[in-house]
């Protein structure tokens, strides 16, 4: 099996002209990575890279003007909004930087909507849930509407609500950017656990050299616009990895020096 | 504390306005103006000799009829017609007609179609609701929130799910406030209608004591249908304030008491 699961080749990409004025640059061209099965992929770019564009193109819910996008070796629609399906028939989970939860539904109630629109839910997948739940420290606030909960606790929600339903690949656009450091820290923590647990397929986009590194198996490092890939570092440091222990491993130091060196 | 204070305000105002009113009703004469006295024990009266809930029940179950013929139809449409905003585009003019042409004008047509019974009423009360509740249940249907849609899309969720479990909720609170707004004007539409032809009804009530020169029973007409609509707010608030307990309270505590 030496089919990535997911193959971007030569993705380029930029917003229609408004009438009457020049057409906008490329955000993004001649783009190209794959994923591994089981990988853990963070993308490191500045703000307004087109980072968040490009996942969305993945996700299936905005068009690329060329290039293809390959799932399980097979092309998938990126072209044409007629044969783009958002999710890809839910096997490509999506985290955005917004929460996102539906605010009238209860912590566990949030947990199971996407079980509950795909018709699997069950007393299994319910028990999944919960441990789920109780994995990232929410137990007790199941019925706690998303207004009652910290930033913190909802990106929590928001992690396990993609998670429950167990898409073979999940993207995450800077699902810790809008939390205090030491929340972020405290959620860097929880996913690299989660992750341990399942060793899904992840694609995370992030602007944190630290956190890329952190949780990478592998990282992309994207230029300014139009984005491209400018370079790939493969991160060999042992897993598990902790927040607490990470900035005194070997290896560590150099390789963030490395990746800043390309960024600044 | 602040509660308190605003209950002793408000007891101080009622104060006032009957104080005023008691005035004019001795100044002019209780053959133009009835005192709040005479309004008070006559209301008391035909509370209790079930007159006046006789007459109630009628311009209630008229505004109730007419509120679910005309209010059903003003919740589905814009559900029905989210999918088409061509649809919404070419009815836009016409909606916008309905709503803003005198209903209350219209009573003596519908008089003149439906007869004097209950049906021409309830004709009026749904044509008044009709519009208020659809401009205001299609504000919250366009208003909605299209990255939860995107993301129960990208869950799975057919159009249909995605009608159901997120266009509908986010709807709910502009629908509250269509009935909220529209359900007085409801039962003031059935008290007209009533006033213009009818043999029943507080409007009914309203116009007999005109014709006999009895004010006393005018004022006690009006202030039953002041405190039905009073009544009815005050229900429509505690419905909305269950439905949407899942709201911040800064934003929850808007109800209009």
């Amino acid at each position: 099996m030496n089919v990535p699961l997911l193959e971007i080749r030569k993705l380029a990409k930029r917003f229609p002209a408004r009438q009457g004025r020049e057409p906008p640059p490329w955000v993004i061209q001649d783009l190209s990575f794959s994923v591994r099965e089981g990988e853990f992929l963070t993308i490191i770019g500045p703000s307004g890279a087109g980072k968040s564009t490009l996942l969305n193109m993945i996700a299936q819910i905005d068009v690329a003007s060329s290039g293809e996008i390959l799932f399980e070796g097979n092309k998938i629609g990126c072209a044409d909004p007629k044969e783009m399906r958002p999710g890809l028939n839910r096997r490509i989970g999506y985290v955005t930087q917004d929460d996102n939860l539906l605010p009238w539904r209860t912590t566990i109630d949030n947990v199971l909507f996407p079980l509950e629109v795909q018709g699997r839910l069950d007393d299994k997948s319910r028990a999944h849930a919960e441990t789920l739940i109780a994995a990232v420290g929410l137990k007790g606030y199941e019925k706690y509407y998303p207004h009652e909960l910290s930033g913190g606790m909802r990106k929590r929600t928001t992690l396990i609500r993609t998670l429950v339903y167990d898409p073979p690949i999940i993207l995450m656009d800077e699902p810790f950017g809008a939390v205090d450091a030491q929340t972020r820290m405290q959620l860097q923590e929880d996913l690299l656990r989660l992750w341990s647990l399942g060793r899904k397929t992840i694609v995370f986009v992030t602007h944190d050299i630290t956190e890329a590194i952190l949780l990478g198996d592998r990282t992309l490092v994207l230029s300014r616009q139009p984005a491209r890939i400018q370079s790939e570092h493969a991160i060999p440091i042992p897993r598990p990895r902790s927040v607490k222990s990470f900035l005194t491993l070997p290896g560590f130091a150099e390789l963030y020096e490395r990746i800043r060196s390309e960024v600044l | 504390m602040a509660r308190w204070r605003t209950h002793l305000d408000r007891a101080m105002v009622a104060i006032v306005i009957l104080a005023i009113w008691q005035v004019a009703g001795m100044t002019l004469g209780v053959y133009w103006v009835s005192t709040p006295w005479l309004t008070i024990s006559r209301f008391f009266v035909t509370l209790f000799n079930g007159e006046l809930i006789r007459q109630s029940s009628y311009t209630v179950e008229e505004a109730f009829l007419g509120a679910v013929i005309g209010g059903v139809p003003a919740v589905v449409l814009p559900f029905v017609l989210r999918r088409s905003p061509v649809m919404v585009a070419i009815l836009d003019p016409f909606m916008v007609g309905g709503y803003g042409a005198p209903k209350l004008a219209l009573a003596p047509l519908f008089i003149l179609w439906f007869g004097i019974g209950t049906e021409s009423k309830i004709a009026l009360v749904a044509s008044v609701l009709f519009f208020i509740v659809y401009f205001s249940t299609l504000s919250g249907v366009r208003s909605l929130d299209t990255k939860l849609v995107q993301m129960a899309k990208l869950m799975g969720a057919s159009e249909q799910q995605v009608a159901r479990k997120i266009v509908f909720p986010l709807a709910v609170p502009h629908i509250f406030a269509g009935f909220r707004i529209g359900l007085p004007y409801a039962i003031g539409a059935a008290v007209i209608a009533e006033l213009i032809s009818s043999n029943r009804g507080l409007g009914y009530l309203v116009q007999v004591g005109a014709m006999n020169f009895d004010t006393t029973q005018c004022f006690v007409a009006i202030l039953a249908a002041t405190l039905i609509i009073h009544a009815v707010g005050y229900s429509v608030d505690a419905f909305e304030a269950i439905l949407l307990r899942w709201r911040p309270p800064e934003t929850a505590a808007t109800g209009g008491n």
